[in-house]
């Protein structure tokens, strides 16, 4: 970004103010004054943010957007593909793995030719599941058909998303637009940054909303979209659409030369620093090439002419410019933060060497390094030995390595993992206390446990030393139920705070095996591994006891991006168990709404404020969804009802090795984001029970029977005496907001009354 | 002519924060940050390490101040502070939290002891030392450790302006939290004055502590394809003892009567057990005690015992390893502990 000095004195730039804000806020910023109609998101570390400003700014009444949380980031996708359609103003924000889950979407919406805007806030995509930045998974928005700009600064995020909403509307381009910024270094990093004072200004800036297309808005203009074509067609599509990303090339200095006039700020096609006379140089996209220009001004103090390149649109790649800079360089090194495994160097690799290709004179050696991958960091002397490299390759003359990996090591041997405690597996976790066996009279499972202080012999499934907060409810709930099954198990955890603080690379809390995939997956992962262990040993290729027990865990964020999932797995009746823990929200994220947070419970995206009051609708009853896939058992469990929960998992195990599929779920504190005190973790659970807010029941070959009833025991206890332990309820018990709490002490009354109903008559 | 005491060859003066997740280090920062940038016209930077650390985990913190026309393109982490605030002393045992210190450089420590044992403990050999007894004020005050060092860093950063931080302080909480401002502002007051100064002399040959960025254990000739861990459970190497803000609970076994409700609530299975024989000759299992190493101080253990056998206590030094009971794990031969 250069300032233009020129226009700030002769224009009558429009008036900023200057805040210190990171690019996620200044994303926030620009839609808000945009003002965009819906942003359909899912949240993802570290694009989340963005969405729980635009929701904290919608508490307060700052904006008009409808905020749509989805099930997950390809129905995201698909709400922002509806909202498009009709030619509303669409937003959204992602990062890895969840750009890959949309992936399907995006050529979708650029191929027809609607609009929007996203920022990709990058990052590493899995696996291994590394939360920070790289450009692994901007590198597969490359071929979706939509245009990219790339985003170093949170100035160049704030005026990006306004340049980015102009050009996707512009009548040459009608592309949808992705807006890239590096995840933390730029989305997390707060920095001085201009914004405009009135958003009236930028309003004006991007022009109303083109209405002369055709949309689905009208019925008196019925209109087709998406009909299906056969080549002789498709090809006129995509070379309109390619036609139509060139020509988003051209729009792109039109409309950055017209912002800076307003700004006082200028967007080239291409960022040049000491490119003037380089002789050596870097190519490197977003905040990389920030610190490389510090470099290249104490290279310049020693007489080297060094320069750094740095694109602001990566697509259309703007070839003829990058042909233009690297005239008279003698050696280029491009860093990228991503590979393509195979490919002799990652993509702009090759994007670049093909545009140098075109100069039949050009003679610069071009060398190419993968680097910062997963967030590691790049220093200034990072920066020094890329152009050190480069200096070799030019006074060599030619390079001694074109493509390498930059920043591994080979470890040493002495430092190698080596086995800390001894397998735990078989007998160490069967007591022989746990009777299961079917009672001939009821038809009924009877379990017989011990006292809880005989069960202290029986070691644990899941290692000290794991990473949860203090007082963090998962694994006293997993721990619980995992006492209630003998013998071995194979666990297969689904992305979430259990899976994350137990598994920190080189770490494992882990004793016996177990096997993460991604939170959309988890049940199908496992139903898989289930079936080839059980062909593997039909085939005698393994020797494995027959009593191995198949548990998927998940927290309620899992359940709802891996609903799908879970019932398929459920209707197939594979012999495993899905626990879930529910902490009402994706805590691992920072406290999301997930679909079972109650109704009027605050979250980082249902802020309590003016004119929003927590979230907007009833949690989700997961145990009622699973239990009408007629699967053998379903259960509800909870800490604070120990042998309850024991028996349950008795129950569970003797269902999924006999039987079929089972669903339990176990509500669990999270201290941290309920903003509850530690140590009343079972006090808390007790009243969530006994206020019949969490019934504890269980479904056995669809017969319901309550497994605690509080009226019975004259337990029950009005809904406020579960809030008044959290702060993300406080609100609840205020005289204001009276009419809320009551709705949603009669949804919950509703559905007791249907537990009780269904207990009472087993053909419900 | 600058404000800033000194800045280094970039023109940046820097400060890292050494914190554990749920302090308010990362909140400090920022207030600390905008003071400088938003009230004195201070170009800056603030960020924190970045990662999936959950509360009770060590994380840093991060200011850069510079003057308004120096471009800031630093990303990276700071490795030589000229201020280092430590906002937790229990981070010893997991973080060098002096790493990269400059020879002048200032060291902030929230802590009741002495200059001496301090100095000895992080092996400091010159540079000044900063005492202020955060928690002390924070309990005292009903409010937050980061206020009480927020304070001490504005004495630190004397170019800041603590008024208009007090402005700051009074316009967050007057609103909702009117009965808040003054015990908040009296934080922040007792934090700038009650901090106390040492400065141990500084050589002219002195080189600041060097800065070690850590290298990750293994590497591509020793990682396992697929980052496969074939060390199971190797957690239990780790000490969390750090986690701890300052309280724990105490076992008196006299009391127990051996009902397992402790161990039911613990999330990270401290509980030490041992097999004996009851009165009548039975074999039972008997609560030993509580292994300190991992325990993160949520004291769910203290509600949850129906007897007097589990109490809180406010931490002491040397208390947790003096009275550990060492969890019996199955270790293998050749495995490290």
């Amino acid at each position: 970004m250069a300032i233009l000095e020129d226009n700030l004195k002769t224009m009558k730039a429009a008036e900023q103010l200057t805040t210190f804000e990171s690019g996620n806020e200044m994303a926030a910023m620009a839609a808000a004054q945009i003002n965009y109609h819906i942003m359909g998101y899912f949240p993802i570390t570290p694009s989340t943010e963005v969405a729980q400003y635009l929701d904290q700014m919608k508490a307060r009444g700052e904006h008009d957007i409808k905020l749509i949380p989805a099930d997950g980031e390809h129905g995201s996708a698909g709400i922002c593909y509806g909202a498009a359609v009709t030619g509303a103003r669409v937003f959204n924000a992602t990062s890895a793995n969840g750009l890959m889950y949309m992936l399907e979407q995006l050529p979708v919406q650029s191929g027809t030719r609607f609009p929007m805007v996203m920022n990709l806030v990058t990052r590493s995509i899995s696996g291994p599941l590394d939360i920070r930045g790289d450009h692994s998974d901007l590198y597969f928005a490359l071929n979706a058909g939509w245009v990219i700009l790339t985003a170093k600064t949170p100035q160049a995020v704030y005026d990006m998303n306004i340049l980015a909403l102009k050009i996707a509307e512009h009548s040459k381009v009608r592309l949808p637009v992705i807006v890239a910024y590096d995840g933390f270094f730029t989305s997390h990093q707060k920095r001085k940054v201009n914004y405009f004072k009135d958003r009236k200004i930028v309003q004006k800036f991007v022009g109303e909303c083109p209405t002369d297309y055709n949309f689905a808005r009208d019925p008196k203009k019925p209109v087709t979209i998406g009909a299906h074509m056969n080549g002789d067609d498709l090809i006129n599509n995509h070379y309109q659409q390619s036609e139509a990303m060139y020509a988003a090339g051209e729009v792109f200095k039109e409309v950055s030369e017209e912002y800076a006039k307003l700004s006082g700020r200028d967007y080239p096609v291409l960022d040049l620093y000491g490119m003037e006379d380089a002789e050596v140089a870097l190519f490197l996209l977003n905040s990389a090439a920030e610190t490389a220009k510090d470099t290249v001004d104490s290279l310049g103090k020693q007489g080297i002419k060094a320069g750094v390149i740095s694109p602001n649109i990566i697509r259309p790649f703007p070839s003829e410019e990058i042909r233009k800079a690297l005239k008279n360089v003698k050696a280029l090194l491009i860093g990228e933060r991503a590979d393509s495994y195979g490919g002799h160097g990652p993509n702009l690799t090759h994007e670049v060497k093909s545009a140098l290709q075109e100069d039949p004179e050009n003679q610069t050696i071009v060398l190419s390094r993968v680097f910062g991958l997963g967030g590691k960091d790049f220093y200034a002397d990072d920066a020094e030995a890329f152009f050190s490299a480069a200096i070799e390759a030019k006074e060599q003359g030619y390079a001694e390595k074109a493509f390498d990996y930059y920043g591994h090591i080979p470890g040493k041997k002495e430092q190698m993992l080596l086995p800390v405690i001894t397998p735990q597996h078989g007998e160490v976790y069967n007591t022989g206390l746990i009777k299961t066996e079917k009672d001939p009279e009821t038809n009924k499972l009877k379990v017989k446990i011990p006292p809880l202080r005989v069960l202290a012999s029986k070691p644990k499934r899941i290692a000290s030393g794991h990473g949860a907060c203090p007082g963090c409810g998962i694994f006293t709930g997993l721990e619980l139920f995992f006492k209630g099954i003998e013998g071995d198990i194979v666990v297969l955890f689904q992305t979430g705070c259990a899976y994350v603080t137990t598994t920190s690379y080189p770490y494992s809390s882990h004793k016996q095996t177990m096997i993460h995939n991604l939170f959309q997956n988890g049940a199908a992962t496992l139903s898989g591994t289930l079936e080839a262990i059980l062909e593997l040993k039909e085939r005698g290729e393994i020797e494995v006891s027959d009593d191995a027990t198949f548990v998927m865990v998940t927290g309620d964020g899992g359940m709802d991006i891996g609903m799908g999932s879970a019932i398929g797995t459920a209707l197939r009746n594979h012999k495993l168990i899905m626990l879930e823990y529910d902490n009402e929200g994706y805590m691992n994220t920072g406290s999301q709404l997930s679909y079972s947070t109650p109704k009027g419970h605050m979250t980082s995206t249902s802020n309590v404020g003016r004119t929003q009051k927590g979230k907007s609708f009833h949690h989700k009853d997961t145990a009622q969804i699973m239990a009408s896939t007629n699967i053998p058992y379903v259960f509800t469990g909870s800490e604070a009802f120990p042998q309850d929960l024991i028996k349950k998992a008795a129950k569970a195990q003797w269902f999924a090795q006999n039987v079929g599929t089972v669903y339990g779920k176990i509500l669990i504190t999270c201290p941290l984001n309920w903003k509850s005190e530690e140590r009343y973790g079972e006090k808390i659970l007790e009243a969530a029970v006994n206020s019949c807010f969490f019934p504890l029941y269980e479904v056995e070959e669809g017969i319901t029977t309550i497994t605690y009833n509080p009226e019975e025991k004259n337990k029950r206890v009005q809904l406020p005496e579960w809030l008044k332990y959290m702060g993300k309820t406080k609100h609840l018990l205020k005289d204001e907001n009276k009419m809320l709490l009551s709705e949603l002490e009669e949804e919950i009354e509703y559905r007791w009354q249907r537990i009780k109903a269904k207990h009472e008559h087993p053909s419900l | 002519m600058s404000i800033l005491p000194k800045t280094n060859e970039l023109g940046f003066y820097e400060i890292r924060l050494e914190s554990i997740g749920g302090l308010g280090a990362n909140l400090a920062g920022k207030m600390l940050a905008e003071a400088g940038v938003l009230g004195l016209g201070l170009n800056g930077s603030n960020f924190s390490s970045y990662g999936s650390e959950k509360k009770g985990s060590p994380v840093k913190g991060f200011v850069r101040f510079c003057e308004a026309d120096t471009e800031i393109r630093a990303h990276s982490p700071i490795e030589q502070p000229h201020v280092i605030g430590v906002f937790h002393e229990a981070l010893y045992k997991m973080v060098n939290v002096v790493s990269g210190m400059e020879p002048e450089g200032i060291l902030l420590v929230n802590s009741a002891r002495e200059f001496d044992d301090i100095k000895q403990d992080l092996k400091l050999e010159y540079g000044t030392l900063a005492i202020v007894d955060a928690l002390q004020i924070a309990v005292e005050e009903k409010t937050k450790v980061n206020t009480a060092m927020l304070g001490a860093l504005f004495r630190i950063c004397d170019f800041l302006d603590p008024e208009s931080m007090k402005m700051v302080i009074r316009k967050t909480f007057e609103k909702k939290y009117p009965h808040l401002v003054e015990p908040n502002i009296r934080t922040f007051d007792r934090g700038f004055n009650e901090v106390k100064f040492k400065t141990y002399e500084t050589p002219d040959n002195a080189e600041g502590k060097e800065f070690h960025r850590a290298a990750p254990q293994l590497g591509f000739e020793t990682q396992e394809i697929g980052g496969v861990i074939t060390a199971q459970a190797n957690s239990i190497l780790k000490d969390l003892s750090g986690s701890r803000q300052g309280f724990l609970p105490q076992f008196e076994q006299e009391q127990c009567i051996n009902c397992a409700a402790c161990d039911t609530v613990c999330p990270d299975f401290c509980f030490v057990w041992k097999e004996g024989e009851d009165k009548k000759g039975r074999k039972q299992m008997f609560l030993q005690g509580i292994d300190y190493q991992y325990c993160k101080g949520c004291l769910k253990c203290v509600e949850a015992c129906p007897t007097s056998a589990l109490s809180d206590m406010r931490e002491t030094m040397g208390f947790a390893d003096a009275h550990r009971v060492k969890q019996n794990f199955s270790l293998a031969a050749g495995g490290m502990l």
